[in-house]
C-alpha cells in the first residue's frame, strides 16, 4: 500500500483536489498567478473543459484516495461557456452532498464555487478559507478508514468461519 | 463605512510599531498623498500635522516630531477624512487615535477643561462631576413612570442607556422625558439602569484616555451582565459608536440600536399620535457618529417628515458631507483651548449654515449638539430666528393629545 | 484500460528564468521524475519555450523514441500550443504532449519553497500517469465565413471597419445610435496636437458611408449571437427611424418643417445642454446624414393626428415612412470585432462635488460641447445666465483612483483636463485652476503638452478637491440651482495649506467607466469582464485584442480606458487578428469532442436533453444515442452523466482523469 503522507514526520496538512473549468476558474487561477497573489499550497488543480464534465465518481475517487477536500470551480450561473454545464454540476453537487453526509463526510469537505475569469482574488480567498476549515476538521483519511473497515471485515469473517467450523465440529461430535 | 470585523480587532491596543500587522493597518501604506483628508477636515487648516502629513512623517520615520506637537488635539473624531479617503484608510478608527493619545501624553499642560472632564468621568462616571445618586432625578418629573432595573430587575425587551447628558443636563433631561413618551407611544417594553449607570466610555474619550475607557467598559459590562434584555437602545451616538465598535473587542455581542432607528422601526405605531401640525421649517444636522460612522441618514429625516406640517430643508453640508459640531474627540471640553489658538467654533460655523436655510428649527439627534448649538444661537444672537430641538422633542410636540 | 505498447515518457521542467526555479527545486523534481515508471528522459531547462528548448524536446523524441511528453512550465493556456507544435514537428502526434502548470498555479502563488516543490511533484506525478492513456488525435478544420461584424461605430469601430474593408472583406458595422462617430464626435479638439476632432473624424465617417465593402446599420443593436469561431449567426435589431435611408437626400428640410418650431427635448449629442425636435439629426456631419424621428415625442407616431408637415415638405421623395417597424435580421459572420466603447462616470455619485445641484458644475464632456463651435452656445463658454466665467476650476480624478467609486486611473483625464485648460484660457482668458493628484502624461508628445500648458500660466494645484460649496450662502430654501461663485476647497499638498478658491465654474474631469449594458453584452458574446467591468482580453500583454472566445476581438475603450491614438492602434490590431482568422479560410477545432461506444449504450436517452447544442440524437432503429461531432463543443457534460459509461471525451477520458486524481494523491 502506498503511503498517504510524504514523510511520517511532516505535519499533516489538508490536501484538496480541485476541478477547475477551463474558461472561468482555471483562468482565474492563472490570473491569481499573474497577479502574484499568495495562497495556501494545499490544492492540486485538475483542468476540465467545463464543470459539467466533473463526474461524481471523480469526487468519490478523490476522497477514497485520501483527499481531505474536493473543490469544484465553474463559471457563474448564466456565464457558462457551454451555456449550462455549471447548472448540471450544481444539481450533482446537491445530490452528492447528501450521499457524502450519509458516509459521514462533512459538507465543508466538498465545495462548489462560481469563480469568473477575472476573480483571481476569489481563487485565493476560497482556497485559503477551505484550507482553514479543513484544518479545523482534521484529516478525513478515508484510505486508512478503508483499511480499518477491511480489517473489521476480516475479523468478522474470521469469527464467522471459526463459528462455522465450531458448528461443523459440533455436528461431527 | 462601517468598520469591518478585522478593523474592529485592529483598533484596540494597536501601537505605532504594530500598525502594519493587519491588512487594515497596512492600507496606510497605500496613501497617495492627495490631501482629501486635510481639505475636508474641519480643523485641517489649523493643524501643523494634518492626517496626510502624519502619514508622510510616519513613512519617513519622523513620527516623533508629530507626537511632540499638539496638532492632533484639534481632531474632533468626526470621520470626515476617513469617509472621503479614496484609499479607504482607517484614519479616524486606527491611525489618528494612536497619534492623539501619544501627543496628549507629551503635552506640557493638559487643557484644564479637558483635564477636569476626565477626572470627573473617572470619579463620578459622568464628565459633569454630578453625583451618581442624582442620575435618575429626571424620572421624577416624567409623565410616564420609568422602570429602573436596579429596583425591578425583571427581564425587559429594551434596555435604554440614557447616558450622562440626558441624565443630568437640564435640556438633556427634556429630551430624556420626551424619549420616554415616545417609547410609551410605540408600546416599548423598556427600562433603564438607573443610578448604577456610568458613562459608556464613548469614542471621543476612547481616543485620548484608553485606560479610563477600558475601566468604564469593564464596569458597564459587569452591570449589563446582571440583567436580561433583548436589545440595548442608545440615545447618545458616541455611546452607540462605543458599543458598536469598541465593546465587541471585550466580548460584547448584544443587539444595539440607536434611539432614532428603534423609533423609526416602530414609526407606524407612532404615526397615529402625530396629529398636531407643526408649521416649522426644519433643518437637520447629521451627527458624525450617527451619520458618517453608523450610516443613519434617512431614519432621522423620515421621523421628522412623519410630523404633519414640517418642511425639511438641507444645509450646504449634509449627510456624509456634514460638518462636525466640534464636540467629538474631546472637542466638547476644548473650546477655550481652540479659542486661544484663534480657531472658530465649529458649532458657530454650522449654525450659520443652518440659518442660511431659513429654517426656524435646527433638529438634532445627539445630546452634545443640544448644548453646543444652543450656545451658538446665543453667541449669534439668533434666539428669535431659530431654536434647537431634539427629534424626540419635536415628535412629542406633535402629539395631539399632549 | 487501454494503455498498450511500450510507454516511453520524456519529462521536461522549465526554470522560466527564475520565475519557477527560484521557488520550486527544479533539479530535485527532474531527478524525482526520472524514477517514475515509463520515464525515459527527465530534464530541467532554463526556458523550455525558447527555440533551443523546443529543439531539445524534438531531438529527444527522435533520439530516445519518446512517445509521451510531459512539460512542467507555465499555464497551458499560454504555451500548450507551442509544445504541441514542437511535439508534432518531431513526428509525434501533438496530443501525446501534456502540460503541468507549475508557474501560475505554483511558483507565483506560493512562498514556501518546500511546499511549492511538493505540490509540483504531486502534479507532475499525476501528469506522468495521465499521459500514458493519451491517444493520437486529429484536429478538425471547419471553414470560416468571410464576413466580419463590427459592433460599435466610435473611432475604434470605424477604424477597424475601414481596415477590414480596405483588405477586401465585407464588414457589417452595427451602431446603436442614429449616427456613427461615438464620443470622439462630441469632442472639440484633441490632445496633445490640438487638431479638431471633427476635422479628423468626419472624413473617416464619410469613408465608412461610401465604402463598397461596408454595410452600415445605424440605429441598430445586436441582440443575439449563436455559433462559434468562423461561423457566427448574429441577430440584429433594426429600430425604425421612420425616415427611409435610401430615399432621404439629407436636405434636413423636414426638421425645419416640423410642427414644433423650437427644440423641446434634451439633445443627446449635446449631453442635454440644448433642445431638439422630435425629428432631428444628431449633428450636421452625422453618418448616415439621415434624420431620425423620436417615437416618444413625435405627434404622428404617438397619436396619428399630425399635420405631417415633414411628409409634405419631403414631397415626392417620400422618405418619411411612418410604416417602418422594428425588424430582426440574421447575419452570418466569421469573426466579430467588439468596439462598444465607454461611458462617463456619473458625477452625481459624489455628493460633495455638487454636480446636479449647482448649475455651474459641469462634466468635462459638457465642457467639450460648450466650447465647440457646433455646440449649444456656438463655441462661446457661457454660464447658464449668459455671463462669461472669469475663473474656472478643473477637478481631476472625479470617480477615478477611488475605492468608493472606481479604483482605476482613467488614463485620459489628466491630458484632456490640460487640453480644456488650454482651450478655455485661450478663448476666454479666464483664470484656470487644475486640481490634480498626480499628473499623468505618458505617451508621445504628452509631457511636452503638459509643459506647454504649465507655461501658459494655468494654476496647477496638487491636491484632490475635498469640497465644493457656494461662496455666498443663499438665504432660504436649499441650494438647488445655485449659480453664484463656488468655493473649491483642497489641500495644496505642495505648500501644505488648505486653499479655498472661489470660481465661477467647475469642470469635473469624470473618469471612464464601462458601458451600462456591458454586462449583458458580455453575456451575449460569451466573453469575460475584468474586475472593473471592462471586457477582459485573453492576455494583458501578448493577446491584448483577443478574448477567451475564439473569433471575438476587442477594440478601443470597451477593453479599458484609452485615448484616441491607442483606440485606433488597438482597432487596427483587432482588424488584423480578424483578417488573419478569416484569410486562413478555415479554423482548427480542438479534438476534445465526445463520442459514443455504441455497444455499451443502453439507449436510456439521459444524455439527449443535457446537450445545449443538440449534438446528440437518438437512432430509433439501433436504439442508441448518436453524437454529431461537428456540433459538439466538447464540454463533457454528457460524458459525466452517462450511466453506462458509454460516452467518452477525447483528451478528457475517464482513465485520464482518474489516473490524474490517483497520481495527485499517491506518494510513491
Amino acid at each position: 500500500m502506498e503511503h498517504t503522507n510524504p514523510t511520517d514526520a511532516a505535519p499533516w496538512r489538508p490536501r484538496i483536489v480541485a476541478f477547475f473549468c477551463n474558461w472561468c476558474t482555471y483562468t482565474a487561477a492563472d490570473l491569481a498567478g499573474v497577479s502574484r497573489m499568495k495562497y495556501a499550497p494545499n490544492t492540486r488543480i485538475i483542468r476540465v473543459m467545463c464543470s459539467g464534465r466533473v463526474d461524481p465518481q471523480f469526487i468519490l475517487e478523490a476522497f477514497a484516495r485520501g483527499a481531505d477536500g474536493v473543490l469544484v470551480g465553474g463559471c457563474h450561473p448564466g456565464d457558462c461557456h457551454y451555456v449550462e454545464g455549471n447548472y448540471k454540476m450544481l444539481r450533482r453537487y446537491h445530490l452528492l452532498q447528501r450521499i457524502l453526509s450519509d458516509m459521514g463526510i462533512e459538507k465543508e469537505r466538498f465545495r462548489l464555487e462560481w469563480i469568473s475569469a477575472s476573480e483571481g482574488d476569489k481563487v485565493k480567498s476560497v482556497i485559503n478559507d477551505m484550507v482553514e476549515k479543513l484544518t479545523g476538521l482534521g484529516p478525513l483519511a478515508l484510505p486508512d478508514q478503508r483499511a480499518e473497515w477491511d480489517r473489521e471485515m476480516d475479523i468478522l469473517e474470521e469469527k464467522m468461519s471459526v463459528a462455522e467450523t465450531a458448528e461443523k465440529e459440533g455436528t461431527h461430535a | 463605512m462601517l468598520a469591518t470585523e478585522e478593523a474592529v480587532e485592529q483598533m484596540w491596543g494597536v501601537t505605532l510599531d504594530k500598525l502594519y500587522d493587519s491588512e487594515e493597518g497596512r492600507r496606510i501604506l497605500s496613501c497617495i498623498q492627495c490631501g482629501t483628508c486635510v481639505g475636508t477636515c474641519p480643523h485641517g487648516e489649523y493643524m501643523d500635522y494634518p492626517p496626510r502629513r502624519i502619514i508622510t512623517m510616519l513613512k519617513a520615520g519622523l513620527i516623533d516630531e508629530v507626537l511632540a506637537s499638539d496638532s492632533m488635539v484639534m481632531c474632533v473624531n468626526c470621520y470626515a477624512c476617513q469617509t472621503k479617503c479614496p484609499r479607504n484608510i482607517r484614519l479616524t478608527e486606527i491611525l489618528l487615535p494612536i497619534v492623539k493619545e501619544q501627543s496628549l501624553l507629551q503635552l506640557e499642560t493638559m487643557p484644564a477643561e479637558l483635564q477636569k472632564a476626565i477626572e470627573n468621568t473617572f470619579r463620578y462616571g459622568n464628565y459633569m462631576g454630578e453625583s451618581a445618586r442624582k442620575r435618575t432625578q429626571w424620572t421624577k418629573t416624567s409623565k410616564i413612570p420609568v422602570r429602573i432595573l436596579s429596583e425591578d430587575p425583571r427581564p425587559v425587551d429594551a434596555l435604554w442607556l440614557v447616558e450622562s447628558d440626558l441624565s443630568y443636563h437640564p435640556r438633556g433631561q427634556d429630551v430624556a422625558r420626551a424619549t420616554v413618551q415616545i417609547f410609551d407611544a410605540i408600546g416599548a417594553d423598556f427600562a433603564i439602569l438607573g443610578n448604577e449607570e456610568r458613562s459608556a466610555g464613548d469614542c471621543g474619550r476612547l481616543s485620548w484616555e484608553p485606560g479610563l475607557s477600558e475601566t468604564l467598559i469593564d464596569y458597564t459590562l459587569s452591570i449589563l451582565k446582571k440583567y436580561t434584555y433583548n436589545r440595548i437602545i442608545v440615545s447618545d451616538p458616541h455611546a452607540l459608536d462605543a458599543l458598536n465598535f469598541r465593546y465587541p473587542m471585550f466580548g460584547f455581542s448584544d443587539t444595539v440600536e440607536a434611539t432614532v432607528s428603534f423609533v423609526h422601526r416602530h414609526l407606524d405605531m407612532l404615526r397615529p399620535r402625530l396629529t398636531k401640525t407643526l408649521k416649522y421649517r426644519v433643518t437637520y444636522h447629521d451627527s458624525c457618529c450617527l451619520g458618517r460612522h453608523n450610516k443613519l441618514y434617512d431614519e432621522p429625516r423620515e421621523l421628522l417628515l412623519a410630523i404633519p406640517g414640517i418642511e425639511l430643508r438641507e444645509m450646504v453640508h449634509t449627510r456624509e458631507n456634514s460638518i462636525c459640531c466640534g464636540g467629538g474627540g474631546g472637542g466638547m471640553w476644548l473650546d477655550t483651548y481652540y479659542k486661544a489658538k484663534g480657531m472658530e467654533r465649529l458649532s458657530d460655523r454650522r449654525l450659520r449654515e443652518a440659518l442660511a436655510t431659513g429654517a426656524d428649527v435646527l433638529a438634532i439627534a445627539c445630546p452634545y449638539e443640544l448644548s453646543r448649538f444652543e450656545d451658538a444661537v446665543k453667541v449669534a444672537g439668533a434666539e428669535n430666528r431659530i431654536v434647537v430641538r431634539d427629534i424626540m422633542e419635536l415628535l412629542v410636540e406633535s402629539f395631539g393629545d399632549n | 484500460m487501454k494503455e498498450n505498447g511500450e510507454i516511453r515518457i520524456g519529462f521536461y521542467i522549465c526554470h522560466c528564468g527564475v520565475n519557477i526555479a527560484s521557488v520550486i527545486d527544479v533539479e530535485r523534481i527532474a531527478a524525482y521524475a526520472a524514477t517514475l515508471p515509463g520515464v525515459v528522459v527527465s530534464r530541467h531547462y532554463k526556458y523550455m519555450c525558447s527555440d533551443p528548448g523546443q529543439e531539445l524536446l524534438g531531438s529527444d523524441i527522435r533520439e530516445h523514441k519518446l512517445n509521451r511528453i510531459v512539460v512542467a512550465a507555465c499555464s497551458p493556456l499560454l504555451h500548450e500550443h507551442t509544445f504541441r507544435k514542437a511535439t508534432e514537428n518531431a513526428g509525434l502526434n501533438p496530443y501525446f504532449m501534456h502540460m503541468v502548470n507549475i508557474r501560475e498555479h505554483g511558483s507565483w502563488v506560493h512562498e514556501d519553497k518546500e511546499l511549492a516543490t511538493g505540490k509540483a511533484q504531486d502534479m507532475i506525478r499525476a501528469a506522468i500517469r495521465r499521459v500514458r492513456f493519451h491517444e493520437p488525435l486529429e484536429k478538425k478544420r471547419v471553414p470560416v465565413l468571410q464576413d466580419v461584424l463590427v459592433i460599435g461605430g466610435g473611432i475604434a469601430g470605424i477604424h477597424a471597419s475601414l481596415t477590414l474593408a480596405n483588405a477586401g472583406k465585407h464588414v457589417i458595422l452595427v451602431e446603436r445610435e442614429p449616427t456613427i462617430g461615438g464620443h470622439m464626435a462630441q469632442f472639440d479638439k484633441t490632445f496633445p496636437t490640438l487638431d479638431c476632432a471633427a476635422c479628423i473624424l468626419t472624413p473617416k465617417m464619410t469613408s465608412v458611408k461610401d465604402h463598397p465593402n461596408i454595410t452600415l446599420w445605424s440605429y441598430s443593436e445586436v441582440v443575439k449571437i449563436d455559433g462559434s469561431v468562423g461561423n457566427y449567426t448574429v441577430t440584429v435589431k433594426r429600430k425604425p427611424r421612420y425616415v427611409n435611408e435610401e430615399l432621404c437626400v439629407g436636405c434636413m428640410e423636414c426638421i425645419e418643417a416640423c410642427i414644433y418650431k423650437e427644440g423641446k427635448w434634451p439633445d443627446e449629442f449635446n449631453v442635454g445642454l440644448s433642445k431638439r425636435k422630435p425629428i432631428y439629426i444628431p449633428f450636421p456631419q452625422a453618418v448616415p446624414p439621415v434624420p431620425v424621428i423620436d417615437p416618444e415625442h413625435c405627434v404622428h407616431v404617438k397619436t396619428g393626428k399630425c399635420r405631417d408637415t415633414c411628409v409634405a415638405i419631403c414631397g415626392d421623395r417620400n422618405a418619411i415612412d411612418f410604416t417602418q417597424k422594428e425588424t430582426l435580421t440574421d447575419i452570418k459572420v466569421g469573426a466579430i470585432v467588439v468596439a462598444t466603447g465607454f461611458d462617463i462616470f456619473d458625477a452625481t455619485q459624489i455628493p460633495y462635488y455638487g454636480y446636479g445641484k449647482y448649475r455651474n458644475v459641469y462634466t468635462a464632456l459638457e465642457a467639450e460641447r460648450l466650447i465647440n463651435a457646433s455646440g449649444p452656445t456656438g463655441g462661446e463658454l457661457l454660464l447658464p445666465d449668459g455671463h462669461k466665467p472669469e475663473s474656472i476650476a478643473i477637478v481631476h480624478c472625479v470617480g477615478s483612483r477611488d475605492v468608493h467609486y472606481n479604483r482605476w486611473c482613467s488614463r485620459v483625464c489628466c491630458m484632456y483636463s490640460l487640453k480644456l485648460a488650454h482651450l478655455i484660457k485661450e478663448r476666454t482668458g479666464a483664470e484656470i485652476y487644475n486640481f490634480y493628484i498626480d499628473m499623468r502624461a505618458p505617451g508621445k508628445s504628452m509631457e511636452e503638452f503638459y509643459n506647454r500648458v504649465s507655461e501658459e500660466g494655468v494654476h496647477l494645484i496638487r491636491g484632490r478637491v475635498a469640497d465644493i460649496t457656494p461662496q455666498a450662502l443663499p438665504e432660504g430654501s436649499d441650494q438647488g440651482g445655485y449659480l453664484g461663485k463656488l468655493v473649491v476647497q483642497a489641500e495644496d499638498t505642495l505648500i501644505g495649506r488648505v486653499r479655498k478658491i472661489p470660481v465661477d465654474m467647475v469642470i469635473l474631469a469624470v473618469g471612464l467607466v464601462p458601458q451600462k449594458d456591458a454586462e449583458e453584452v458580455r453575456r451575449m458574446l460569451n466573453i469575460s469582464c475584468s474586475t472593473g467591468g471592462f471586457f477582459l482580453e485573453r492576455h494583458p500583454k501578448l493577446a491584448p485584442v483577443n478574448t477567451f472566445t475564439d473569433g471575438i476581438f476587442l477594440a478601443g475603450a470597451c477593453q479599458g480606458p484609452k485615448d484616441i491614438p491607442d483606440s485606433v492602434a488597438q482597432a487596427g490590431a483587432a482588424a488584423a487578428e480578424a483578417l488573419a482568422l478569416i484569410d486562413a479560410g478555415s479554423v482548427e477545432i480542438e479534438p476534445n469532442t465526445a463520442y459514443i461506444i455504441e455497444e455499451d449504450c443502453s439507449g436510456c436517452k439521459s444524455c439527449i436533453p443535457l446537450c445545449p447544442y443538440t449534438a446528440i440524437s437518438f437512432d430509433e432503429a439501433k436504439k442508441k444515442a448518436v453524437i454529431n461531432e461537428a456540433l459538439c463543443k466538447g464540454c463533457g457534460t454528457c460524458v459525466a452523466a452517462c450511466p453506462s459509461g458509454s460516452i467518452r471525451q477525447h483528451l478528457f477520458e475517464d482513465e485520464e482523469i482518474f489516473s490524474e486524481i490517483d497520481g495527485l494523491l499517491t506518494y510513491a
